[in-house]
């Protein structure tokens, strides 16, 4: 599937209603805010940021690297307030483009609102080179000033949608490779990955402070190993340390493949607080 | 064959880190994995009692640099980016270092590694990924004898603390300063990928200062390696993106002001109070 091609009619990006705002000199990406994305601090769950971040970066990436391809590399979120909206940007910029990779900067923010940030973002692409004997490539078409990927009808809520359960371990969750996920080289969508790995982090953080309230995520760093393309997705928690006193913990959240293997895609570390 | 120390070998001796290649075992191919251990001298004690954390970030940086590069002999590495979560401020020491490659591709490698406290039973201190992008080495002859064993240096007969090694100016504030002193660079003659993230953690640690009851302490960092840092001196630039309950997120810039003020490394670092 060609990028400008992408998502398909029925996809979660499509469901989450982004717009994408280009030009010159920027490239923004807008979700409205509604009760389906939220997590238990009425905040955007950080795995919806990162998922709006990835988008973005892909879009400035795709342009930038055109005729080469790209694949994330690695992500770092920070989300330092809960963001609420009622329209949640993301707005982007090239850090640095190098031959081997990109390094784009993301500032996420309430609109209207006082532009101070909500999140903050880095992430890196790793640019795919074009093989030699690839067929030429097409134009890349002009990115007309405002787009949309879909009409936003999420009708329940985004981890129902996305396929993410609990399997009754600390930080124990499972999910699907299923298209509505997938990105447009048939693998799990790369800010979906943030998602499911940021419900499993908080999940362990909030059973290690043994509380009873839940855990949101507010920090992601996350670093993509390998594609998920068969499925089901499973993770696993490790190193999870908690500070009782500012009712916060970290862990590590491992991605397995289960359906190939077991193969490790992804490592994320997740910094999580209570709600 | 040229057997070259892969990195600031007077960067790696200030930390007495030992590292010593695992080879796969007979019959099985992939690359190596390594182990080390570092002692934790008194005078390279940070916030918590522990191994500083820019001694934490320089010993992981270095491994992973080894990790990777043996991987793709006879092609080389660079630092791309370097993710580490600190699970322990107090630490009794020696660390236990212990990485493995998770994922060998054509034009990067991902390393994985994890730090324990041997003097308090094992207990984890921190764990990273470390990805390296492959480069052409040019001129530069790699050898190795293998499998690689760097023992560990004698003590200092002059201790010196980790900002003064590093260069770093005393200060305060939003802005601190790094010389690129020549005893800092690796062998490719730029800042080693150690003192880069050292500069990281103490110029987050002031910025975050104001805003942190206590003393601060970085417990997470991410740095990505933009471009090489040749002139100095470095300026880490620092903008507190905010604060929340698990401590105050800091966005770190570094310049390299005497090579037009080029910027050379972007970082996210959390810093809360131990």
């Amino acid at each position: 599937m060609a990028a400008w091609d992408y998502p398909p009619e029925v996809h979660l990006l499509a469901d989450l209603g982004v717009e994408i705002e280009a030009d010159e000199a920027s490239t923004v990406a807008r979700i409205p805010v509604t009760a389906e994305l939220l997590g238990p601090d009425d905040g955007v769950h950080a795995g919806v940021i990162a998922t709006l971040v990835d988008i973005v970066g892909g879009v400035i990436a795709v342009r930038a690297l055109h005729p080469d391809w790209m694949a994330t590399a690695d992500m770092s979120l920070q989300v330092v307030r809960p963001a609420r909206g009622p329209v949640l940007e993301a707005r982007g910029t090239v850090v640095r483009q190098g031959r081997t990779t990109l390094v784009l900067e993301v500032f996420v923010t309430d609109v209207p609102g006082d532009g101070t940030p909500v999140a903050w973002s880095t992430l890196t692409f790793a640019v795919l080179p074009r093989a030699a004997d690839a067929p030429a490539p097409e134009d890349l078409p002009g990115l007309p000033r405002r787009s949309s990927f879909g009409p936003g009808r999420l009708d329940g809520h985004v981890l129902e949608a996305a396929g993410i359960t609990a399997t009754g371990e600390p930080g124990g969750m499972t999910m699907p490779v299923a298209d509505y996920v997938r990105n447009t080289i048939g693998a799990l969508q790369g800010g979906v990955v943030a998602l499911f790995a940021e419900v499993a982090g908080a999940h362990a953080v909030a059973a290690a402070l043994g509380t009873g309230r839940p855990a949101v995520a507010v920090e992601l760093q996350v670093s993509y190993i390998a594609l998920g393309r068969v499925g089901p997705m499973v993770t696993r928690v490790r190193s999870v340390t908690t500070d009782p006193a500012t009712g916060s913990g970290r862990g590590v959240v491992e991605l397995r493949d289960a359906g190939a293997d077991d193969r490790l895609t992804t490592v994320v570390a997740v910094g999580a607080v209570s709600a | 064959m040229t057997d070259i120390r892969p990195a600031g070998h007077e960067v790696g001796a200030y930390f007495r880190f030992e590292r010593w290649e695992l080879p796969p075992p007979a019959g099985s191919e992939g690359p190596s994995a390594f182990a080390g251990r570092a002692p934790i001298d008194d005078h390279q004690r940070g916030p918590g009692g522990g191994l500083a954390t820019g001694g934490l970030l320089t010993c992981i940086d270095s491994m992973g640099g080894l990790l990777c590069g043996l991987a793709v002999l006879p092609r080389w590495i660079v630092t791309a980016s370097l993710s580490v979560q600190v699970l322990r401020a107090r630490q009794v020491g020696p660390l236990g270092f212990h990485g493995r490659v998770l994922r060998q591709g054509r034009n990067s490698v991902v390393s994985s590694i994890e730090v324990v406290d041997e003097g308090d039973g094992g207990a984890r201190v921190a764990e990273s990924v470390v990805t390296c992008a492959v480069l052409d080495p040019g001129e530069m002859a790699l050898g190795f004898s293998r499998p690689l064993v760097i023992p560990m240096p004698p003590p200092a007969a002059a201790p010196e603390g980790v900002e003064s090694f590093f260069g770093i100016e005393p200060g305060e504030g939003p802005v601190t300063r790094l010389r690129l002193d020549d005893r800092l660079r690796n062998p490719w003659g730029i800042l080693h990928g150690g003192a880069v993230a050292t500069l990281v953690d103490v110029a987050a640690r002031r910025a975050a200062a104001p805003d942190v009851v206590g003393e601060p302490a970085t417990t997470g960092v991410m740095v990505h390696y933009l471009a090489p840092l040749r002139v100095g001196p470095v300026e880490a630039r620092c903008t507190p993106v905010g604060t929340r309950a698990d401590g105050t997120v800091v966005r770190v810039a570094l310049h390299d002001t005497g090579a037009g003020d080029r910027l050379a490394a972007l970082a996210s670092v959390t810093v809360r109070a131990v």
